[in-house]
Formats: structure tokens, C-alpha cells, sequence
């Protein structure tokens, strides 16, 4: 076996074998299950830039084993790929780092980090999958690793959440193999490809590709919590706060997502989809949960839950982005799928902050947060201002390149979905700025649990994770143009998607 | 000049992050009103032509000086430079003045950078750093009034960024490129993204009808901030559509009708309803959308007539100058303690805002009059008429009231720094634009003249009846309501469906948003 074929198989050992080791460590063993984990968090890092290095540089990565004849399991580290790894083992990095902050002295740890490690597997896993059995078996593991992590606190609120969470995605998971089989039937065994593989069926088959196609998007829509199959993100909210923020940033909703943009880009091909009217569609569904998640928010007290319906929202923009024909909507959703990670992770980061430090976990406690956590505050206002797409933030470079390719795919209504979002977000964003820097702080907080301590708002490991994750939304918005950017990489992915494209 | 760019661009900006809530505020505080000093000396010896080029910044940057960007940037950094005087004056016993600190120069750096900026993603930028900073202007002393002017200004300004940026979407994807000037190029073709972009910045020009806000925000904020707000930011619309609209290019005479009739409904309703104000510097916000009429009847007849641009626009900007300095002057007046030079120099900035002869009004009027047609020229004369009696409305007010005590001399100082600003105008301004027709005594004098009788006979015969009253913000009075049922109308939707059986610990919603 050669070294490309290795690597991928590589970055995934990285976080599944400290992950099986954890699970057989005793509770109090924190310092070797500590060193596993960023061990296992540094490990995947370097291999991942290795490689960034060679697919920048034209260089293939496939790994293919026969499972049975027929069914082959693939893994292929291309470009998009990539997009997806990069963000995911980035996050990890600082939410393991979190995660040890915030569980310090809570019990089943060693369960904890074990299912969280399987989590970033899977997640990986389906980032490099190559074709969709690949694809589907991850995805289906991804659900079972992430339960357990759910109903970690094991209360009866956690336990409803995590039924609700299971229900959802099993029955995610059966529509999505119906659709795969439907299509190995009427195209055998093939390999996601740029520009897709099924342009070539003749059009007798038209209707039974159109079905197939909405048994797929259903199937990943459950994960990308498109409306109607979102109850269970709000639900799932109940999980601890790293959780949360690697839910919610990295992990479900953004495989969802991802499945889209496989099942569109390389399965069916943006062109061909577009061929059989199936990219119109696509657009509504996500332009009705970009509205209804915001309208939702509004409404929430439940700081995790305004964030949870606000995902609901912001993951449909990769959605639509993808249902956007032509290069410059595909670039829009392709980035936001990085800029809505590192911007939901920092608000997730700083909401778990405020519960673990203050005991608030309401918006309507919120008042003068800013002036007892600066910092956090402030990472939470950065992250905040680029969900609702303010320049010079992460969020405009999305939002810029959406509304732009809502014009080149004769879609101009998209524009105004992204407005009334954009101003929705800021309906329910602001008043907790507004509330956390503007109002004065109560004589008593909730359950204050880590006392101020001179310049030092909350505990060390709690307060670096969201403070690099805000700072790279602003650098992702700053420097978009630069190398190496975000926006550079779904440039790069959005050149080779569009086979026969001519503006 | 890159090295000058650069830090006029970051000075206020580093300053507004050494306010937050760190070590080293205290002294930053001391240097915080000479942040922008880079933007002064650039608008003074920038050569013609000066630009750079960021192209990893953002979308890929320019920032670059014109001629019409060198004008404002130096009316607009002077406008700053004085009230950041003022503010160390009047903002000294405040506890919160860190934190106006940081709104202010975070606004500042927005304003100066939005007049550099030379291609539509930084000029976005820029323009929302300032929208959104000032929020904390307006609401800085916390009272119900300025909450509520806060709140009506950020809708606002919030919707009228989205009109900008599906203007903007259309012209960036028509044109292919960012840069203003292809933009602007594009917008020729493109009637519908020009009538956006004249809403758009309209809203911060104070356009009738989009204009509620301002009535409300200049006046609550404290006293340095309002003279920035009306002297230099209400610039940033008018400044916006020179950028953007196709001046001088292709004619779009329905747009410059629309905007020519409500330039006009701005400049006579401005005085209408100012006139009724019992604030002095409420009269003076009045005072700033009838003034920007003046502009806004100046741009809509450019868009109209292409020909007269060339003529136009030098009288524009020079306006623009005027007003700012003259409006900032007049602000920082109103928190000075009453006294004799007190009114004698608040005589002599409304005189110029008035267009008395010598003054810089007389010039600005002259130069914007002669380019149009002779009726239009006719309605703004009677509009001067207008403009005296609200300026000699606001020195009744400011007769007698006025904060007690002796006046600070960073104050002082500041206010008779405006005041030089303003007497000198009509000898600097011709000197950057030599080809400023000369106003003649008589078309100066007349208004003026007939304002001052007008006063003389309306005044006292209003006092002794009793006085119709208008709120600030006019027809907010009959919006507000409606609006705030609609939104709470639509909360309340939404909470119910929070209540719905099967979604238990969910109940209600934000208590103060659902108004429950």
C-alpha cells in the first residue's frame, strides 16, 4: 500500500484509536487521558496539513478496499474533502481543549472522551468518503457516537432530547440507504466525480433519478435539520456545551450538509441536477428554514436554544448555496460551511462559558455579562456580528457571494431570504448584546461557580478556546482574498465542480 | 502617503480598542481627540491621485484620495478633531466616558475610512462600523429617550443597509468588478439599483420620509456626539451617492425628479417643523434635514440633467463642507453656559447657515444655485428665508437657558476653533475650488433680510398665543405604534408556537421582547 493511500486511513486512526484506548482507561487516569487526546488532536493536525500540502500541490489521495464485490469502501482526500477535514480537526483541536476545561471533576469522562473521539471519526470519515456506501456507513456511526454524548448528563430532559435526537436520524439514516440503493440499481457502483456520474442515464430514467434524488436529500436533510425534519436540533441542546458547539458547528448538521454538496456536486452533478429542475426545489426548502429557524429564535429566552434555532437557520445557507446554479452561489455555500463552524463554535464556546462561570443560561439573564466577562462577551459580539453578515466578519464574505450567485442563477428572491435573515438575525442577536453590555450587572448572579479572579474573567482552558475561534472570524472576513483563506479553498473546489460552466 | 493611509485608516481604530475595558485607557483617553490628525494632513499635502492597493484585505481593498474625497476628508476630520476636543471637556466627570470613548473613535474610524475607501466592500465596511458605533452615541446617557432613540435608529439604519446591499449586489455582479467607479459605471444601466442606493444613503441623509430617526438620535446624544452625527456622518449618505450614482453620466429623470421634490419637501417641512421644536438642539436636527434638502435638490437635478453636474458637484461638496462646519460649530455651542459671546458666536455660525452676505453660506448658495434652473434657485432663496427664522428660533432658545457654570476650556476651545473654521471658510473654500462663481450681495441679503422681519413680526405675536407642538420624529407619532404591534403581533406568534403541547420548558419567551 503506498503512502497516499495511507494518509487518509491515518487521519482517521488518529482519533479512533486514543478514542477505543480511552474508553479502557479507569476514571481517575486524567493525565494519560489528557495526553491521549491531544495527542491524538496534535497527531491529526500535522497529518492534515501534510495533506493541504499535497492536494494544493495536484497530488491524489485514495485508499479503496473491497468490502464484498460490488460494495467497495473508499476514501479520497481531495479538495472538498479537505474543506470539511480541515475545519473539523481545527474545531477538535480547541473543543477537546474546552472539553477538558469544562468537565474538570464531572463524572464518565473516560465514556465522554472515548464517544467524542468516535464522533470526530465518523465526521472525518464522511468528509473523505468516496462514494456514498463509504459515506452512509459513516454517517450512520456518526449518529450512534454522538447519542451517547447527547444524554451525557443522563437526566429525564436529557434522555427525551437524545430519543427525539435518535428517532430523527435512524429514520434519516433508512431514507438515505433506500436512496442509495435505489441508485446502485440504476447506476451500479460508482465513485463520487466532479461533475457527477449519473449525466450519462438516458432520460427514460428521469422521474426515478428525481425520486431517488429526494430520498437522498431527505435522508441528509435530517442531519442539515432542513424544515420540516429539524425538531430534534433544539431538542438536542440539552448536551453539554462542548458537545453543543462541536454538534452544531462541526459535526451533525454540517454532515448533513456536506451531503448535500456530494449528492448534488459529485453524484447527480450540479449541471445535470440542474437539468432535471432539481436545484429550484432544493432553493425553497433551504430559503424556508433560513426563515423559519430565525423567526424561531426570536422568541427563545434558552440562550443554547436561540443559538440552536439560529444553526437550524445558517446551515440552510450552504444549502442554498449549493441549489444556486453557477460558480459564484456554490463558492458562497462551500465557504459558509466553514464560516458558520467557526462562527456557531464561538458562540457556543462563550455560552458555555456563562453557564459554567455565572449559572446564566438565559438571555434574559444576561444583563451586564459584559462587564463581569470581557472577553468572552466580546468573542460572543464577534461571532454574533458575523452571523448577521456585518462586514468586515466572516459572515458578509458569505452572504456577498450568495446574494451575487442569487443573481447569476436568476434567482433574485434569494436576496431578499438572505435580507429578512440577515435582519431577523439581528432581531434576536443584538438584544443580548445589547443586554450584556448596556445593562447593569445584577447584585447577585445565578450560580457563580468560578469566582473573578484580578484580570482573570473564567478559567483558563474555558476562555482561549472561544477567543481563537472569534479571532479567526475575523480573519477569515479580513483576509478572504489572501492565500490559503477559506474563501481561496472554496474557490479552488468551485472551479472544479463546474465542468461545462461559461458565464 | 501609504504610511498616511494606513494610519488614518487604523490611529482611531487602535485608540477605540485601547478604550475597551483594559489597562492604559486612562491614557489613551488623553490622545484619543488627536486621532484624526493622519486624516487632516492627508487631506492637506496628499498629492492628486494618491491610492493603495490591499488586494489580500477583505474582497481585495483600494483606498484612494480624490478631489472630492480630499473635501470631505478634511471637513469631516476637522468636524472630529474639534468635538474630541470638546468631548475631554464635556465628558470629564462621566464615569462612562471609556465607553463613549470607544463608540467614538469606533464611529470616527468608520466616517474617515468610508471616504478613503475606493472599492464597495470597504466602503460597506466602513459605513456599517459607523452606523453600528454610533448606536452607542445615541444611547449613551441611558435614559428612556435615548434607548428609544437608539432603538428607532438602528431599524433604520439596519434596513436601509440591506437597500445598499442588494444595490450593491446588482452593480458588483453587473459591473464584474468592486471598484467604484465600475460600479457607479453599471448603475447608468441599472435605474432600479440607483433608486436602492438613493434610499439607502437617504436614510442617513435624513431624506423625507426616511428621516424619523434623525430627530431623535442627533438630539439625545450627548452634546460632542450630535455635532458629529449632524456636522460629519449625515455627510456619509450624500457622500455615498456621489460615489455611487451615475452623476454626470446617463440621465435618470424620474430618480432626479423624486429626489429633487423631496430635497425640496425636506428643505420647507424641515423648517415648518423645527419651528415648533422647543429643544434647541431638537431645532437644530430640523434644522440639518431642511439643510440637506438643499443637497439632495443639488443631486436629484444632477441625476436629472447630466450637463449641470459638472457644475454641480464642486457646489455640492462645497455645501456639504459648509454645513458640516457651520452645523458642528452650532452643536458645540448649545452645551456652553449662556453668556453675551456665547450668543454672539452662535449669531454668526447661523448667519453663515443662513447664507448671509461674506459668510461661507452666501458662497455655498451661489455656487449651488447657478447651475440650476431659475425657479429651483427661486425655491431654495425662499427656503433661506425659512433657515433664518429657525436660526433665530434656536438663539430665542439658547437666550437664556444653557448649562450653569463656568465653561471648560477644552470646550471653549473647541467651539471657537469651529467658529474660526467657519469665518475663514469663504476665503479657504475658493482656494481649493477656484472656479466658485462669486455670490452677489443682493441674492444673499434679501432672504436673510426678510427672514429677520418675518421673525420680528411672527415671534411675538406666536408667543402670546399658544404654540401648536409637533413631536420629534413627526410622523413617528402615527408609525411607531403600527410597527411595534406588527413585531409584537409576530413575537407573539412565535411564542405560542414555543407552547405548543409535546414542546414542554419552553414557555413564553424573552419577557420585555414579547411585550406578554
Amino acid at each position: 500500500m503506498t503512502v497516499n493511500a495511507m494518509l487518509p486511513l491515518a487521519v482517521l486512526a488518529s482519533s479512533l484509536l486514543p478514542g477505543l484506548i480511552i474508553f479502557a482507561l479507569r476514571e481517575d487516569r486524567i493525565r494519560l487521558r489528557t495526553a491521549l487526546n491531544l495527542f491524538g488532536a496534535v497527531a491529526k493536525l500535522v497529518l492534515v496539513g501534510m495533506l493541504l500540502a499535497g492536494v494544493y500541490a495536484g497530488q491524489e489521495y485514495t485508499f479503496r478496499h473491497t468490502v464484498v464485490p460490488g460494495v467497495e469502501l473508499v476514501f479520497k482526500a481531495d479538495a472538498l474533502a479537505l474543506l470539511f477535514v480541515t475545519l473539523s480537526s481545527v474545531l477538535w483541536f480547541f473543543t477537546t481543549l474546552y472539553a477538558i476545561g469544562y468537565l474538570e471533576g464531572s463524572p464518565h469522562r473516560s465514556r465522554f472522551f472515548g464517544f467524542f473521539s468516535l464522533c470526530v471519526t465518523a465526521t472525518v470519515g464522511i468528509a473523505m468518503a468516496g462514494n456514498l456506501y463509504t459515506f452512509f456507513v459513516f454517517y450512520e456511526l456518526l449518529t450512534l457516537a454522538t447519542f451517547p454524548l447527547v444524554v451525557h448528563r443522563g437526566t429525564p430532559q436529557a434522555m427525551k432530547g437524545g430519543t427525539v435526537y435518535l428517532a430523527y436520524t435512524l429514520g434519516g439514516g433508512a431514507l438515505l440507504l433506500a436512496g442509495i440503493v435505489w441508485l446502485h440499481g440504476l447506476a451500479g457502483a460508482a465513485e463520487f466525480t466532479h461533475g457527477g456520474y449519473l449525466s450519462a442515464l438516458g432520460p427514460e430514467q428521469a422521474s426515478e433519478l428525481k425520486w431517488a434524488f429526494l430520498l437522498l436529500i431527505a435522508g441528509v436533510g435530517v442531519k442539515a435539520a432542513l424544515v420540516p425534519l429539524h425538531g430534534w436540533l433544539p431538542q438536542a441542546m440539552v448536551a453539554p456545551a462542548p458537545v453543543s458547539a462541536l454538534l452544531h458547528a462541526v459535526a451533525v448538521v454540517k454532515a448533513g450538509a456536506f451531503g448535500v454538496v456530494r449528492i448534488v456536486y459529485e453524484v447527480y452533478g450540479v449541471e445535470f441536477a440542474q437539468s432535471l429542475d432539481l436545484l429550484a426545489p432544493l432553493a425553497v426548502a433551504a430559503a424556508i428554514t433560513i426563515l423559519w429557524g430565525s423567526l424561531r429564535a426570536l422568541t427563545q429566552d434558552d440562550l443554547k436554544k436561540r443559538l440552536a434555532y439560529s444553526t437550524v437557520s445558517q446551515v440552510s445557507y450552504i444549502t442554498l448555496g449549493v441549489a444556486l446554479f453557477g460558480p459564484v452561489g456554490t463558492i458562497g455555500g462551500l465557504v459558509h460551511l466553514v464560516h458558520q463552524g467557526i462562527m456557531k463554535i464561538t458562540l457556543f464556546f462563550c455560552a458555555g462559558n456563562y453557564a459554567e462561570t455565572l449559572g446564566v443560561h438565559k438571555v434574559s439573564e444576561m444583563d451586564g455579562a459584559g462587564r463581569r466577562m470581557p472577553v468572552t462577551t466580546l468573542a460572543f459580539s464577534v461571532a454574533a456580528f458575523g452571523m448577521m453578515g456585518a462586514p468586515p466578519l466572516a459572515g458578509y464574505v458569505s452572504k456577498w457571494y450568495l446574494g451575487e450567485g442569487a443573481l447569476e442563477a436568476g434567482m433574485p428572491w434569494a436576496q431578499a431570504v438572505l435580507m429578512a435573515s440577515s435582519l431577523l438575525n439581528a432581531a434576536y442577536f443584538l438584544p443580548i448584546l445589547y443586554r450584556a453590555w448596556f445593562r447593569p450587572a445584577p447584585a447577585n448572579w445565578p450560580e457563580e461557580h468560578i469566582p473573578a479572579a484580578g484580570r482573570r474573567e473564567t478559567a483558563w482552558l474555558l476562555l482561549l478556546p472561544p477567543v481563537v475561534t472569534a479571532l479567526a472570524v475575523a480573519a477569515a472576513g479580513l483576509f478572504a482574498n489572501a492565500d490559503f483563506s477559506p474563501l481561496y479553498w472554496a474557490r479552488l473546489i468551485a472551479r472544479r465542480e463546474y465542468l461545462e460552466w461559461t458565464p | 502617503m501609504d504610511t498616511l493611509i494606513v494610519l488614518t485608516l487604523l490611529l482611531p481604530l487602535l485608540l477605540a480598542v485601547l478604550h475597551g475595558p483594559w489597562a492604559g485607557r486612562a491614557l489613551s483617553g488623553w490622545f484619543a481627540p488627536l486621532a484624526p490628525l493622519p486624516a487632516l494632513a492627508l487631506a492637506l499635502i496628499a498629492p492628486a491621485g494618491a491610492a493603495l492597493d490591499l488586494p489580500w484585505l477583505l474582497l481585495g481593498s483600494r483606498y484612494a484620495l480624490d478631489e472630492t474625497g480630499r473635501l470631505f476628508l478634511g471637513f469631516t476630520a476637522g468636524i472630529w478633531l474639534l468635538a474630541g476636543l470638546y468631548a475631554r471637556g464635556y465628558l470629564a466627570g462621566d464615569p462612562r466616558r471609556h465607553g463613549f470613548g470607544f463608540f467614538f473613535l469606533a464611529t470616527q474610524a468608520g466616517n474617515l475610512g468610508l471616504i478613503l475607501a475606493a472599492d464597495a466592500i470597504s466602503f460597506y465596511s466602513m459605513f456599517a462600523l459607523m452606523s453600528f458605533a454610533a448606536y452607542g452615541l445615541v444611547i449613551h446617557t441611558g435614559s428612556a429617550e435615548a434607548l428609544r432613540a437608539g432603538r428607532v435608529y438602528l431599524v433604520m439604519a439596519l434596513g436601509g443597509e440591506m437597500l445598499l446591499l442588494t444595490a450593491l449586489w446588482r452593480l458588483a455582479h453587473a459591473a464584474s468588478s468592486l471598484l467604484l467607479t465600475d460600479m457607479a459605471r453599471a448603475a447608468s444601466l441599472d435605474p432600479a439599483s440607483c433608486a436602492l442606493l438613493a434610499a439607502g444613503f437617504g436614510v442617513k441623509a435624513g431624506l423625507p420620509l426616511l428621516h424619523m430617526w434623525l430627530p431623535l438620535a442627533h438630539p439625545v446624544a450627548p452634546t460632542p456626539a450630535s455635532a458629529v452625527l449632524s456636522g460629519a456622518m449625515i455627510k456619509a449618505g450624500v457622500l455615498g451617492w456621489l460615489r455611487f450614482l451615475p452623476l454626470g453620466a446617463a440621465p435618470l429623470p424620474e430618480l432626479g425628479w423624486t429626489l429633487t421634490s423631496l430635497g425640496l419637501g425636506a428643505a420647507f417641512l424641515g423648517v415648518l417643523i423645527g419651528l415648533v421644536q422647543r429643544d434647541a438642539k431638537t431645532v437644530l436636527a430640523y434644522s440639518s434635514i431642511s439643510q440637506m434638502g438643499f443637497i439632495t435638490v443639488a443631486v436629484g437635478a444632477g441625476l436629472g440633467n447630466p450637463g449641470a453636474w459638472p457644475a454641480l458637484a464642486p457646489a455640492v461638496a462645497v455645501y456639504a463642507a459648509h454645513h458640516g462646519l457651520a452645523k458642528g460649530a452650532l452643536f458645540l455651542g448649545v452645551g456652553l453656559p449662556a453668556g453675551r459671546l456665547k450668543l454672539a458666536g452662535m449669531a454668526l455660525a447661523a448667519l453663515a447657515l443662513a447664507g448671509a452676505p461674506l459668510t461661507s453660506g452666501a458662497l455655498a448658495k451661489a455656487a449651488l444655485k447657478a447651475p440650476l434652473p431659475e425657479a429651483l434657485g427661486l425655491a431654495l432663496a425662499v427656503a433661506a428665508i425659512g433657515t433664518t427664522l429657525l436660526m433665530a428660533r434656536l438663539l430665542w432658545l439658547i437666550r437664556i437657558r444653557g448649562p450653569a457654570g463656568k465653561a471648560d476650556a477644552r470646550m471653549a476651545l473647541a467651539w471657537a476653533g469651529a467658529l474660526a473654521a467657519v469665518a475663514a471658510a469663504p476665503v479657504w473654500l475658493p482656494m481649493s475650488f477656484p472656479a466658485l462663481p462669486a455670490p452677489s450681495l443682493w441674492s444673499a441679503l434679501w432672504p436673510v433680510l426678510s427672514g429677520l422681519v418675518l421673525a420680528g413680526i411672527a415671534f411675538p405675536a406666536r408667543m402670546a398665543g399658544r404654540a401648536v407642538s409637533l413631536p420629534p420624529g413627526d410622523i413617528l407619532v402615527w408609525l411607531e405604534p403600527a410597527t411595534t404591534r406588527g413585531w409584537r403581533g409576530l413575537l407573539g406568534t412565535m411564542a405560542r408556537m414555543d407552547a405548543r403541547p409535546g414542546q414542554a420548558g419552553a414557555t413564553g419567551g424573552n419577557g420585555r421582547d414579547t411585550g406578554a
